[in-house]
């Protein structure tokens, strides 16, 4: 490995933590002492000229002049704000497919099996302070494949060290004009129509039913009878049975008020409990309901008009919910928008006339409980892990620019270190050019995806 | 080289009576001779060009230096090949009185190379109907998805692929092939490089069952996650299959009898740990996928294709899996800088390694930043100097699994015949040892594919599959001379010179040409017009299947090949290489997540259409 650009990242990684866990199996963590800073918990309100210690990648201690082991590296934060690490409940950085789009239901297929470490998108994430992201399948199918939640570790080349090990399994699903073109009017299969996407949602639950009951018959049956043939296997119920039983958490591409409360009535028939709504831009007409039955939504703070079925929608939307005790986060879809977040947020402030905490907490602690992860990360609190965001000013003003990025305890990016090539890998076979690419994770992809012509035609989210 | 195999000779036709009176005679002959002259070598009559048959099917190679494995040397010695096998290796071995002796005192003899994996002797597909579409793209027919774990390789081989001769004329005696197509194209087999009849061909088949990360077009499974997915699927009801199987020939009672299949059926060798699944990874993304999906099912599998496994060493190391590394690099980045004309009078030969321009002192400055448009050609330069350092990473990728300790074989993948040698040879350059280079073409791959009886080693009791070369075959002046491949002589012609003085100047590709796609759903016909000169090339191509005209960029001549790129829209960004002889074009476009299509045409109009470009 000659790549100097590796030994530098591994380097400059080694030296502000000098706690790193070489050991092969287990994920580097770091120690980490910040100085003097004006702490956002979050979830405990702002704390000024405030020290947060982190050991071996969890937060030890945040109060005043806290003492360190001596080889603890510092940071001092004097004028700076910490906040969470910021955690994107919408993304598609950091993996190699995101449709499969041949059929209406691949609930078999994971994001997790196709995660790449160098994707460049995800430092850019790092850059804007986000920490964590829920990469997802994309939205051409009623039920897409299962997504991943992973921890932005720049520099470390085993994709499954991307995964935020413990994290709850989620799955995509999709509603509205997504799977009726790709399917309908693109293949003409079903669904062709949102009554379709019902039938599907019903008939793909119904089958999963069917499936389990024939396993645990199964299993009834070997214990007499160890001869006994199980039913065939299939890998595409194996998960619906998974999400009956409640073992993964549906995120669900949805605009329309309509179509989500179609949705809860399908889920409420199979006994599912669970959802987060994605996009949701007419939850505001349906709060209430939605605060109910206890659904979650992740939302865009004032992205619209991309396609009819998001026609109506209002910048008011974050605020709403979250008044009308709806758990909301607001996420990026996006490997542009993913960068600046903690303007999105100050956006449903400003409309919505959120407080601080509240506006924060729609980057942080609520996209962490919708991903079941809010006991891990999502606020600076002693005993969660150490992803951190430290900006030279209050990450809600539109001046604030994020200084450094801390996963697990190690500072993962920081602007002084920020040199114009951050790449893990180039290909000797591409062409140097100096103008900006136009990556294709930096548009909105829901529906990207190589092999079907008609995608190219379509709008994405 | 026109050898009748002695196989036809028997064939009993008029004139083979012939030869086998003529055989006859020449041994009573010899005979006679050798009681008269005890020991004289006997000067076997020629094959000199002319359509006779061989006349014997015993070879000394005498005087020559041996390497009868990596790291021994024994020179001066003679190596006698009777009826296909070795049967005497040593200073001392007596030259039978009726060998053909080929006097070896200047030249190496090596064992054969054997091949890891290719597709050689499978043609690509020249014509396909246009693939039809599935009813229902979620659930196609396996064939059409690329899913044929069934298939069997033999009967698609082709005893005249151009393919077979131009990798013997690197030195390759055997290789291990596999059907093309997408997700599971089917079954290996070992093949002999050289034969008139694929029957003739086959060493021994029902090898490995071929996989690699490659979707299906516009149908399940698309993409590599719904391989992965589909792999799952096939493989656990595959067990459960298996097992209702097992049951019901034990013993039927109470059991309903299983439907046979032939998809999850070709599955059980691999779950009885009779047959390996070849994985061919293309990239370190690849690799990892492929090894966590190995973790997860279990089966026995051997790594090919590898990549940029330099960045995956401690995985490949935990995984121990047997290693296939690719003989295919990627093409050596053109610096801005003009690189100085050639002497013209030295031209060398075409496989020999291109030079390495002046780039060894990489100032490469990872700390390196500019401001916007202040300085872009520093940025430009520094950007360079990463992509060089990146090219010869990745050409050090052999040199570092070596260090590593990973035993690994070459595998030719669909690297092109004439790049094998001058690959080895930049490798070796880059830190790999000739042995273990040499052991990547012999012991190792013979090691993998349970060959190590027959083939691999210079030894008595091998076949006679040999490589004879002029110099070092590591060595970029070193020529391969003779190839025995079970024991037939096949003499290799030196590369061709460039002829002329005009050899270094650069092809011109002005001109428009009629193109031949070869891509997977069939033959597609485009044109392809290229304008301009030097380093001031613009062009276009039009592809058939669709209206629009692709404007081409980064468009570059590099001595006789053309390089360009293009944006196909669905199939992404296409990047393509063709290699100009005179007013015909051949090479490839590389498609993301199809792979190299090859493409070949015919220049219809242009400058250069009369004019000579050799």
């Amino acid at each position: 490995m000659t790549d100097r650009m590796r030994l530098k990242t591994v380097f400059f990684i080694a030296l502000l933590s000098v706690a790193i866990n070489s050991a092969a199996q287990e994920l580097p963590t770091g120690d980490l002492l910040i100085r003097n800073a004006t702490v956002l918990t979050v979830t405990n309100g702002t704390m000024e000229n405030t020290d947060v210690l982190i050991r071996d990648g969890i937060i030890a201690a945040v109060g005043e002049q806290l003492n360190a082991p001596q080889d603890t590296p510092v940071i001092d934060a004097t004028g700076m704000y910490v906040m969470p690490g910021i955690i994107d409940a919408h993304s598609h950085i950091g993996i190699s497919n995101v449709n499969e789009s041949s059929a209406p239901v691949t609930a078999q297929v994971s994001v997790g099996d196709v995660l790449n470490p160098y994707s460049i998108a995800i430092y850019r994430a790092l850059a804007g302070g986000v920490t964590a992201s829920h990469v997802m399948h994309g939205s051409a199918n009623v039920i897409g494949g299962q997504n991943e939640t992973i921890k932005h570790r720049w520099g470390l080349l085993d994709p499954d060290e991307l995964r935020m090990a413990g994290a709850p399994r989620t799955i995509k699903f999709a509603l509205g004009e997504n799977p009726t073109r790709v399917h309908g009017r693109g293949n003409n299969k079903r669904p062709a129509s949102r009554m379709g996407v019902e039938y599907v949602l019903r008939e793909t639950f119904a089958k999963a039913e069917r499936y389990r009951e024939a396993w645990a018959q199964y299993e009834e049956d070997v214990k007499t009878n160890p001869r006994a043939i199980p039913p065939a296997y299939n890998s595409q119920l194996e998960i619906m049975a998974d999400i009956l039983n409640g073992d993964i958490m549906i995120h669900c591409h949805s605009y329309r008020a309509d179509e989500i409360l179609m949705l809860l009535g399908v889920l409420e028939d199979f006994g599912i409990d669970q959802i987060t709504l994605q996009h949701v831009n007419e939850g505001f007409k349906i709060a209430p309901e939605l605060a109910e039955f206890g659904a979650t939504a992740s939302v865009f703070a004032d992205w619209w008009g991309y396609k009819f079925e998001v026609y109506y929608s209002t910048a008011y939307n974050a605020a709403i919910l979250t008044r009308n005790g709806v758990l909301t986060s607001i996420n990026s879809d996006s490997g542009e928008l993913n960068r600046h977040l903690y303007h999105e947020a100050a956006k449903s402030q400003k409309y919505g006339d959120l407080t601080d905490d509240e506006a924060l907490a729609l980057i942080t602690i609520n996209p962490a409980i919708q991903l079941g992860i809010g006991d891990r990360i999502g606020s600076i609190e002693v005993g969660k892990e150490g992803d951190l965001a430290i900006f030279d000013r209050h990450p809600l003003s539109i001046y604030a620019i994020n200084q450094k990025t801390v996963v697990d305890g190690i500072v993962y990016f920081d602007i002084e270190e920020d040199a114009d090539d951050m790449r893990l890998i180039v290909d000797p076979e591409s062409t140097v050019d100096t103008a900006v690419i136009h990556s294709h994770e930096d548009t909105h992809q829901c529906l990207y995806e190589g092999s079907l012509d008609l995608y190219d035609f379509l709008e994405s989210n | 080289m026109l050898l009748i195999d002695l196989q036809s000779v028997y064939c009993l036709n008029h004139s083979s009576l012939q030869s086998i009176m003529r055989i006859h005679y020449f041994v009573f002959a010899a005979t006679a001779c050798c009681i008269l002259l005890m020991n004289l070598p006997v000067k076997a009559q020629v094959n000199s060009g002319e359509s006779v048959p061989d006349v014997t099917r015993t070879i000394a190679l005498t005087n020559a230096k041996i390497i009868p494995s990596p790291g021994q040397v024994q020179e001066r010695s003679n190596v006698i090949i009777r009826d296909g096998l070795i049967i005497a290796v040593g200073p001392d071995a007596a030259i039978p009185f009726d060998a053909f002796e080929i006097p070896a005192d200047s030249l190496t003899v090596y064992a054969g190379f054997i091949d890891g994996l290719s597709h050689t002797g499978i043609p690509q597909p020249k014509q396909q109907p246009e693939q039809e579409r599935p009813d229902d793209p979620a659930n196609p027919p396996d064939e059409l998805a690329g899913i044929l774990p069934y298939r069997d390789v033999r009967p698609l081989l082709d005893p005249k692929d151009k393919r077979i001769a131009s990798m013997r004329e690197s030195g390759f005696t055997a290789a291990h092939v596999v059907p093309r197509g997408r997700m599971l194209p089917g079954v290996g087999a070992i093949i002999l490089l050289g034969g008139d009849t694929p029957n003739e061909m086959v060493y021994q088949g029902e090898t490995a069952l071929y996989a690699q990360l490659s979707g299906a077009r516009r149908m399940y499974p698309g993409t590599d996650m719904a391989v992965i997915a589909k792999l799952r699927q096939l493989y656990k009801e595959s067990e459960r299959r298996h097992r209702a199987d097992r049951l019901y020939r034990e013993d039927p009672t109470g059991l309903e009898r299983p439907q046979y299949d032939p998809v999850h059926y070709a599955m059980f060798p691999v779950l009885e740990g009779e047959r390996p699944i070849f994985f061919h990874t293309d990239g370190v993304l690849d690799l990892h996928r492929v090894l966590s999906v190995q973790e997860e099912l279990g089966f026995p599998a051997v790594l090919t294709g590898l990549s940029q496994s330099f960045d995956a060493i401690d995985k490949l190391k935990s995984a121990d899996l047997p290693l296939l590394l690719t003989l295919e690099l990627p093409k050596e980045p053109k610096q801005n800088k003009k690189e100085p004309p050639a002497d013209s009078t030295e031209t060398p030969p075409t496989d020999a390694p291109a030079e390495l321009p002046e780039i060894m002192h990489l100032d490469y400055d990872p700390d390196h930043r500019v401001t916007s448009f202040t300085d872009l050609e520093s940025e430009k330069a520094n950007l360079e100097a990463r992509r060089t350092i990146a090219y010869k990473t990745h050409v050090g990728n052999a040199a570092v699994l070596e260090s590593e300790g990973l035993s690994f074989g070459f595998s030719t993948g669909s690297a092109s015949p004439s790049d094998l040698l001058t690959n080895v040879r930049k490798m070796i350059e880059e830190g790999l040892s000739e042995n273990a280079a040499l052991a990547a073409l012999t012991t190792t791959p013979a090691q993998i594919l349970g060959l190590t009886s027959s083939m691999g080693t210079v030894e008595v009791g091998k076949m006679g599959n040999l490589v004879v070369t002029r110099g070092s075959i590591f060595d970029e002046e070193g020529q391969v001379k003779y190839v025995f491949v079970d024991g037939r002589k096949y003499e290799i012609e030196p590369p061709k010179k460039t002829s002329g003085s005009d050899a270094d100047a650069e092809a011109n590709p002005a001109g428009t040409w009629s193109l031949s796609i070869s891509s997977p759903d069939g033959e597609i016909a485009g044109t392809l017009t290229i304008s301009g000169s030097d380093d001031d090339w613009s062009g276009t191509l039009i592809v058939d299947i669709t209206p629009e005209t692709s404007q081409l960029e980064s468009i570059a001549m590099n001595g006789n090949v053309l390089t360009f790129s293009f944006d196909a829209g669905e199939f992404g960004n296409i990047t393509s290489s063709l290699t100009l002889d005179a007013n015909s074009i051949n090479g490839s476009f590389d498609v993301p997540d199809i792979g190299p299509v090859s493409v070949s045409g015919t220049r219809t109009s242009g400058p250069e259409k009369s004019t000579t470009v050799q």
